[in-house]
């Protein structure tokens, strides 16, 4: 068989054939591009662009973030708080002797530490993830609050001009974490987090590592909220405790959206970006269209709804057949 | 051959679950080169071995050799480590993932740290085209048919180069193309070395297959011994008989009324086209091995789950019912196998679950009627032995005294059907004589108890007429002297013993 022999030819076979069940998303995705860039051709500027994709960026975290853990099999109330957290640790520690890179490293540690023990919390005494990161969601706001009161903090310029500037950063850096997340889906400890989330039974007997796999989606999932708070951060040059608020449900919405599933081991995290996405360009081109704010939640819900139900009345209709 | 030293050994292993003794002191030794069937019959106590010689779950006390070694906690990822590996009956695929994926789950090839999708699909096409799998290693397994995936698991086992490989009924959802398939790789892998521990129910392939035989009943082991020269129905007697005692009531002489139950062509879920018929006053007992249509006949009956039939009279209408309601209306109430889901609000008191059913009955003007429920609630309980205080919480009450309140509850509408899924699953041995008294008593009242079982001495001995299911259809249908272990066990497993078609 030839197949054996070209290089990676079960990869690539595997790839392709998520990518097929993903057409008709991808074409909603399209079909809404085009419809922004026909009512917004700035978006085809370098500028415009990047902007475009700065307001994309920390939906597109908070909605990996979110998948991971919906993959997993669980769900995430925490990702808000971790938001507003990630952007306060930024806010409060850049201005001091540890300066940027220590700050980085500030919210990249706090944000696997929270998420290792939510995980380990949910693992090892089998609580279910929806009450543990309710509580820890009211928690790290807290903490967050303690830190820094009332919005502020100080965000050196030059950063937020790196991040949130004229140029396409921050859409280099997600295509980076993408990448990273490729690299992390290929190992076996990836994989073991769509078995466990769908027949962890079944995983465990196979010799999958369930539980230490469900710590570290919940610790990477926590890094991601807490690094789009830092984004956030550097975007609006200051720290805002409540700021991260609407991500936690919006962060479902997308990875709904993006086709995955509440059960766990069903959806793709590339599904889930099309969901960020899609979302954005929905938001986005309803602004433009003048819809008033509360037209703009309806028809948010309205459209997540349908993205759930049409799969399913499709799916019905050719059972029935 | 079976001098050699056994490659995994349980010994004296004793396994409970709340409380409750599942396996007694269990001795069984697997062998390189030999295919070694493990018998008995459902709730025995085979599940929990597999698991025990698989590292899934750990014995409470008795030792796991391999190799002669006792090995201290084994763990799924020790076992295989060990070289055993096992294939499930409850599978353990992923269903958004490769066949190649799923072969290789919790054994991949590696490289740098990154799975070696290479090394990966060499290995995968070995093992599958070992099993006859021809399918697409990229297609994703919930594109499979539950046989195609059956042989995935097979090959997932075979990908982990197994030293010992245990079967849980292999063949249970397989073609008989692919139980061939099965059937010569078991052979080739015999003829290797390998140790091979073959759980099934079809008597026809442990005869064929296999060269020694474990029997458990009850948790313990009953026989141990090799296959040589014992035919279909010297397995049937390895596995029956048993002590009854005086567990069950005297039955009393045939004096059935009218028929309240009569169906033809009658077809529901898995149960295929039979024609069924019971009359007041009678307990009928439906058999058959898990899963054979027996739940599906009772809840086609209920009106639960869609049914048809060419005829049908039950309970003096002229059709099927055709929505619970409609049944309760007619007197027929269903007790479900799963009590702790289907039957009960377990958080709830023994009292409010007693009338959860006649509510609406004793309800005034809309509000619900205390004294009224407090006296149905102490006559109930009286009537059911209950002891103690109805105010406990259902979930703190033995299994027993659960399934006596499952069931209590619906006395207040005085059913005259009575259908009942395994109501004596995991109930203890006091209790069950108690249920088996209240059912004799409900017959003698006129009512009619259809009783799905899956313990074989309470059709043969507490019922009035058994009806065996083998894959939806009636395989036996027996009454009066020709009920025994042996007629219903035969017919179960697809043997002909005398009796069947009465």
């Amino acid at each position: 068989m030839s197949a054996v022999s070209s290089s990676g030819w079960l990869y690539g076979a595997i790839q392709r054939r998520r990518n097929r069940s993903l057409g008709g998303l991808y074409l909603v995705v399209a079909a809404f591009l085009i419809l922004y860039a026909v009512l917004f051709p700035g978006i085809l500027s370098v500028g415009g662009f990047s902007k475009f994709t700065q307001n994309w960026f920390p939906l597109a975290l908070v909605t990996m973030a979110q998948a991971l853990l919906m993959l997993n099999g669980g769900i995430t109330l925490a990702i808000g708080p971790l938001v507003s957290l990630g952007a306060v640790i930024a806010a409060t520690t850049m201005g001091t002797a540890l300066g940027v890179p220590g700050g980085i490293l500030a919210v990249a540690f706090v944000g696997l530490a929270i998420g290792a023990v939510t995980g380990a919390i949910v693992a090892h005494l089998r609580l279910p993830a929806i009450i543990v990161t309710l509580a820890g969601s009211f928690i790290i706001t807290g903490v967050a609050l303690i830190l820094l009161p009332r919005p502020g903090g100080f965000i050196p310029d030059w950063l937020s001009i790196t991040l949130a500037g004229h140029t396409p950063v921050a859409f280099l850096l997600l295509v980076v974490i993408v990448l990273a997340w490729k690299a992390f889906l290929a190992t076996p400890l990836g994989l073991g987090i769509y078995a466990a989330g769908d027949n962890p039974i079944g995983a465990f007997r196979s010799g999958v590592p369930v539980e230490q796999v469900k710590i570290v989606a919940f610790a990477l999932s926590s890094l991601l909220a807490a690094l789009a708070g830092l984004f956030v951060a550097a975007q609006t040059g200051s720290g805002d405790p409540v700021i991260g608020t609407p991500f936690t449900l919006n962060s479902i919405a997308a990875a709904v959206l993006g086709g995955v599933g509440f059960l766990g081991g069903k959806g793709t995290m590339r599904g889930a970006i099309c969901g960020s996405l899609l979302l954005s360009v929905m938001i986005n081109v309803m602004f433009f269209l003048g819809f008033p704010p509360v037209a703009q939640y309806i028809a948010q819900g309205l459209i997540i709804v349908g993205a759930v139900a049409v799969p399913e009345l499709l799916a019905k209709g050719r059972a029935r057949r | 051959m079976t001098e050699q030293k056994p490659l995994l050994e349980a010994r004296r292993v004793f396994k409970g679950f709340f409380g409750n003794p599942v396996l007694k002191g269990v001795d069984i030794a697997l062998h390189p080169g030999r295919v070694h069937a493990l018998l008995g019959e459902n709730g025995a106590g085979k599940s929990t071995l597999i698991n025990l010689l698989s590292g899934a779950l750990q014995p409470d006390s008795g030792t796991i050799s391999v190799d002669g070694k006792p090995v201290g906690r084994f763990s799924p990822a020790g076992a295989r480590a060990a070289g055993i590996a096992v294939v499930q009956q409850e599978l353990s695929l992923t269903a958004d993932l490769s066949i190649a994926e799923n072969i290789g789950l919790g054994a991949f090839p590696r490289r740098f740290g990154l799975i070696d999708y290479r090394a990966l699909h060499r290995g995968v096409r070995d093992v599958c085209d070992m099993v006859g799998l021809t399918e697409p290693l990229d297609m994703p397994v919930a594109d499979l048919a539950l046989g195609r995936r059956q042989m995935v698991e097979i090959a997932k086992a075979l990908f982990r180069k197994p030293r010992v490989l245990i079967l849980d009924e292999p063949t249970s959802s397989l073609s008989a193309h692919e139980a061939g398939i099965l059937a010569r790789l078991i052979g080739t892998l015999r003829d290797r070395g390998t140790a091979l521990l073959y759980i099934s129910h079809r008597l026809n392939e442990v005869q064929a297959l296999c060269a020694h035989v474990t029997v458990l009943k009850d948790g313990g082991v009953t026989a141990d011994q090799s296959l040589a020269g014992i035919d279909g129905e010297g397995l049937v007697r390895l596995m029956v008989g048993r002590e009854t005692g005086d567990l069950f009531p005297p039955r009393p002489a045939a004096n059935p009324g009218a028929t309240r139950i009569s169906v033809e062509n009658f077809s529901a879920g898995l149960v295929r086209d039979i024609g069924f018929s019971a009359r007041a006053g009678e307990i009928v007992g439906i058999g058959g091995l898990v899963g054979q249509g027996q739940e599906d006949l009772l809840l086609g009956l209920y009106g639960a789950i869609p049914a048809k039939a060419s005829k049908a009279e039950v309970s003096g209408k002229g059709a099927l019912p055709a929505h619970v309601g409609e049944a309760n209306a007619a007197g027929i109430v269903y007790v479900p196998a799963d009590r702790k889901h289907e039957g009960l609000v377990l958080p709830h008191s023994i009292a409010s679950n007693l009338i959860l059913p006649s509510l609406g009955r004793l309800a005034r003007g809309g509000f619900r009627d205390r004294g009224a429920e407090a006296g149905l609630i102490a006559d109930l309980a009286r009537r059911l032995t209950i002891k103690g205080d109805v105010a406990r919480a259902v979930q703190a009450l033995s299994g027993g005294n659960q399934q006596k309140v499952a069931l209590a509850k619906w006395l207040p509408l005085d059913p005259s059907v009575l259908l009942l899924n395994d109501p004596t699953r995991g109930v203890d041995i006091e209790t069950k004589r108690e249920i088996y008294l209240m059912l004799r008593a409900f017959a003698a009242e006129g009512r009619l108890v259809i009783l799905a079982s899956s313990d074989t001495p309470e059709l043969v001995h507490l019922c009035d007429r058994v009806v065996v299911l083998r894959e939806g259809r009636v395989a036996a249908s027996l009454s009066g002297a020709a009920i025994s272990e042996e007629a219903i066990v035969g017919a179960a497993m697809g043997i002909n013993t005398q009796g069947a078609a009465a």
